[in-house]
């Protein structure tokens, strides 16, 4: 039983790394119509929004405060960090709790949360396709090859949360 | 330590975690006992006690760092164990010069904990010339035999089981003039050491037991005799009715004629110092674990018939002020360490007191006390779970339940109150943590410096958070270290103007309500309030017009701006105003101020009010443009209506008279910028204070008081002015809490807010570059 799940595991894992080298996972989400991804080991955890707190005086991005489990978590507003136009909550709304090695946990406030993509470094394709001059946050473009055409932009936390 | 097999579990971390908070504890307690040493060498007073503690501070150290790989650091121990044995055994003479040593070793004790901790690099080279300036000292023995040990009637078997510390002891009392007595004790075996110590204890105010061993008297194989050689300025009548018991007997060490003709007991040979054999195994209670090895030094446990701790003859004890030929003083050939003083001065600005270990001791009956809180929410639990079942099961009506219930809250109530008054009492230190550390520094800078400080302390009992005390000690460093190098005048200055030669720094604490006050006062040169106003006026932070009618709080408080220093002002205050706005912005930090008084040629006086806990505290609940705030109660004195025909507007400053006393008023919904849903027909003033200042806050409504933790805004929301944190209110809402002190600095203070901190940067970062003040909230 349990030796037949290994080996399971052993030939799949296998399998992924013969087709196109290592596969990196990426969380992809909705904001105002288009679909972002972040690498998933950034995302702590998702959560349904609390009550948020505005903060006076915050950075404009700053959405404002929640409280998880007892612990204050500053969120951002993606939409107003991205420069797009803002929108209500609705049922879809979502905070991804992301980590990116600075220590502080930030809340990224989304219009929802999509799917997991596995993308092969041959699906990733650099951020100066779109155009040179790109922002710092703007990692590439994930072009997953079961999606169809669909495209992913993909998204670099760390210029994000405040470090380089 | 198995490393490797596991890896870096959490139990390593652990380990390691307790290695910092030992080895931090240790050279707190190293610190304090060099303080100790320090003012008794002023006083010509010597407690070979304190050396032994530190050598013992010391040793720890060495077997704790060795254990965890800390090589450098038990390096230095070992070198600084040689020179504290020779320090002990009289080899070398405690002097100024060496004590410098000491405590430099203890600040690089410090770094190297940091070092070690992975947060910067060792200060290797620094610890490498101390090492050298330490083998130094540890080489320049005094020699020269003295006789006056002659003049006793010992035992000449005596100095063979004396071990060289006690041998040392023995001549130096005698040097001193003590006389010799021999006590002889009778102990159960079985209550030996409870018993001895308590002699000890009593003993210790009279004299000093140099040594003792088992005389081998009486066939009692449950008993053991025990012949005590102690030295005392007492009369023998005095140490009879001091030392009572059935089975103790004092008695005179006899003093030996000029014509004995007993061998000299001085320089015992090699011979004579082996130990004799009735002494080597005659001790049934003695370990006999006195080897030759310098751990036996170490210890403190006295083994009764121990082996021989080495008896080198031809030392002679130092230290004593009789004695005929000193022994050479380090100061006379100082050694580089020493020769380097005065430069190393700048070293001590980047020098932090902040421990490394966030440990708080805790007395086990203070645990206990909340162990039995928690056994009665427990309780609590229970019967609620049972009431749900009932309730469930319908057969209790709503009223019994809703009444069952209101007892199972206030039993609640009462065990959450208790919890929370015991947990604060547990993180609650006596401010002395803080102040020891400063004596040290005190001690340095003045060195550094050469002025002559006194530091008189008052109130270190007072007790506050530790947190609060962490971030404490540096501000409070800053402080003494301006009050030093600017404040107290060169000693020459102060006899001209009169003043006593050696200045004063005082330090007082005190509780006053919920708060906690700070005075550093300093009897220096004074602060010119007219050369601060006039630079005050050159550099346009007030008008000329505006600085008549400024206080003399006001006019102190340009120090505390940043930048405000000072080659414009008089030379005499050039200095005064570094690392002062730093201070002021870490005092804020913790919720307190900072307020200046000083005359010139008199003094400064500093003044610190800060609250005494930061964990849990009562706040009034605040409502403003639909949004709730918390003002913490502390710092509220009154909340009224507000009456808007008593407002007037001065200077473009709102001002409310309450009961024939302006007050200036503050609109939170303009200062935050908040958008308003619809309008408020009325609203109130909270009146708040911290030290003297009052403010008058606007608010919408007043919800009510509430107890909470307070929680730290992220460090994205740091540059944020005017909150302190925020708290959770229980229904997953949020509210923020005002930072009070922060709120009337910011609405009272001239002309501050042209010194303002640039905007948060404006990279592409965090911040998109749009000021604060476009900050929409809505």
């Amino acid at each position: 039983m349990a030796t037949s799940a290994k080996t399971r595991v052993e030939r799949r894992a296998a399998r992924r790394s013969g087709d196109a080298g290592r596969r990196t996972e990426y969380l992809a989400f909705g904001l105002a119509g288009e679909t972002f991804a972040v690498q998933i080991a950034h995302v702590a955890e998702i959560l349904k929004p609390p009550p948020v707190t505005e903060v006076p005086r915050a950075p404009r991005n700053v959405l404002g405060v929640i409280s998880v489990r007892g612990k204050l978590v500053t969120v951002l507003d993606l939409r107003r960090r991205f420069r797009l136009p803002e929108s209500a909550f609705d049922r879809r709304t979502r905070i991804l709790l992301a980590d990116a090695g600075t220590g502080e946990q930030i809340g990224l406030l989304v219009d929802e949360v999509m799917q997991v993509w596995r993308l092969a470094a041959d699906e990733i394709e650099p951020a100066h396709v779109l155009g040179g001059d790109q922002p710092a946050h703007i990692a590439g473009v994930g072009r997953p090859a079961e999606a169809g055409g669909d495209t992913l932009i993909l998204i670099d936390l760390r210029p994000i949360l405040g470090t380089t | 330590m198995a490393e490797g097999s596991g890896g870096r579990g959490e139990g390593t971390d652990k380990a390691r975690d307790e290695f910092f908070s030992e080895a931090q504890e240790l050279v707190d307690g190293l610190g304090r006992d060099l303080l100790a040493l320090d003012q008794g060498l002023k006083k010509n007073q010597f407690d070979p006690e304190l050396i032994n503690d530190v050598f013992r501070g010391v040793h720890t150290l060495k077997g704790l760092s060795g254990l965890f790989g800390a090589t450098r650091m038990s390096g230095l121990s070992h070198q600084l164990e040689d020179a504290l044995d020779d320090l002990r055994l009289g080899r070398v003479e405690l002097t100024g010069a060496v004590l410098d040593l000491l405590f430099q070793a203890v600040s690089l004790y410090t770094r190297l904990l940091v070092a070690e901790k992975g947060e910067t690099g060792e200060p290797a080279q620094e610890v490498e010339e101390l090492l050298v300036a330490l083998g130094q000292v540890s080489g320049q023995k005094p020699g020269g035999p003295n006789t006056t040990v002659a003049q006793y009637d010992l035992d000449p078997g005596l100095f063979g089981v004396l071990t060289e510390y006690e041998e040392h002891r023995l001549r130096t009392t005698i040097q001193q003039g003590l006389n010799l007595y021999r006590i002889r004790v009778r102990f159960s075996l079985t209550t030996i050491d409870s018993a001895l110590d308590e002699l000890k204890a009593t003993v210790r105010p009279h004299g000093e037991i140099i040594t003792y061993l088992p005389t081998g008297a009486g066939a009692d194989p449950e008993t053991i005799e025990l012949e005590i050689l102690m030295a005392s300025a007492g009369a023998l009548a005095l140490l009879r009715t001091v030392i009572v018991g059935a089975n103790v007997t004092v008695e005179d060490v006899p003093r030996r004629t000029s014509a004995s003709n007993r061998p000299s007991l001085l320089a015992p040979s090699p011979a004579e110092a082996r130990v004799p054999e009735e002494f080597g195994g005659a001790g049934p209670a003695g370990g006999g674990a006195r080897g030759g090895g310098r751990d036996g030094h170490g210890g403190e446990q006295r083994s009764a018939g121990g082996g021989s701790g080495g008896g080198h003859g031809g030392h002679a004890g130092g230290g004593a002020e009789s004695e005929p030929s000193p022994p050479r003083s380090i100061a006379a050939r100082p050694g580089p360490a020493a020769a380097r003083g005065p430069a190393r001065g700048s070293t001590t600005a980047d020098l932090s007191l902040r421990s490394i270990s966030q440990t708080v001791r805790v007395d086990i009956r203070k645990l206990d006390r909340l162990m039995t809180v928690v056994g009665e929410l427990a309780i609590v639990k229970t019967a609620i779970a049972r009431l749900t079942e009932r309730a469930r099961g319908r057969t209790t009506g709503p009223r019994e339940i809703a009444i069952e219930l209101q007892r199972l809250n206030r039993a609640f109530e009462r065990g959450l109150a208790q919890m929370q008054g015991g947990i604060l009492e547990v993180r609650m230190v006596p401010l002395g943590q803080a102040f020891d550390k400063l004596a040290r520094i005190v001690r340095q800078i003045s060195r550094e410096h050469g002025k002559e400080v006194h530091l008189v302390v008052t109130g270190a009992e007072t007790e506050i958070d530790k947190l609060i005390v962490e971030e404490l000690s540096d501000p409070l460093m800053h402080m003494i270290r301006n009050a030093i190098d600017h404040g107290i005048e060169a000693r020459e200055d102060r006899l001209r103007v009169g003043k006593p030669p050696v200045g004063t720094i005082a330090l007082n604490a005190f509780q006053k309500g919920n708060h906690v006050v700070l005075e550093i006062e300093d009897d220096g040169a004074g602060m010119d309030s007219k050369a601060i106003i006039a630079a005050a006026i050159r550099r346009g932070m007030v008008s000329e017009e505006e600085s008549r009618g400024l206080t003399p709080r006001e006019t102190f408080a340009f120090v505390f701006v940043p930048g405000f220093t000072t080659k414009a002002v008089a030379t005499d205050l050039s200095g005064r105003g570094v690392g002062l706005d730093v201070v002021k912005t870490n005092i804020a930090k913790l919720g307190g101020v900072v307020d200046i008084a000083s005359e010139v040629g008199i003094g400064t006086k500093m003044t610190i009010t800060l609250p005494i806990t930061l964990a849990i505290i009562n706040v009034l609940l605040v409502e403003i443009c639909s949004r709730l705030f918390a003002v913490p109660l502390a710092n509220v004195d009154e909340a009224i209506a507000l009456d808007e025909s008593q407002v007037r507007s001065i200077e473009s400053r709102e001002v409310l008279s309450v009961r024939g006393v302006s007050l200036p008023i503050c609109r939170l919904e303009r200062l935050f910028s908040l958008s308003r849903e619809r309008r408020s027909n009325r609203a109130f003033v909270v009146i708040a204070q911290v030290a003297d200042r009052r403010l008058g806050l606007v608010v919408d409504e007043l919800v009510g008081q509430q107890d909470i933790v307070i929680k730290p805004l992220g460090k994205s929301l740091e540059t944020v002015r005017g909150f302190s944190g925020a708290t959770e209110l229980g229904d997953q809402r949020v509210a923020l809490i005002f930072d009070v002190a922060g709120l009337i600095e910011e609405v009272l203070s001239p002309g501050e807010n042209r010194f303002l901190s640039p905007s948060p940067q404006t990279q592409d970062g965090f911040y998109d570059g749009r000021r604060k003040a476009e900050s929409r909230v809505g």
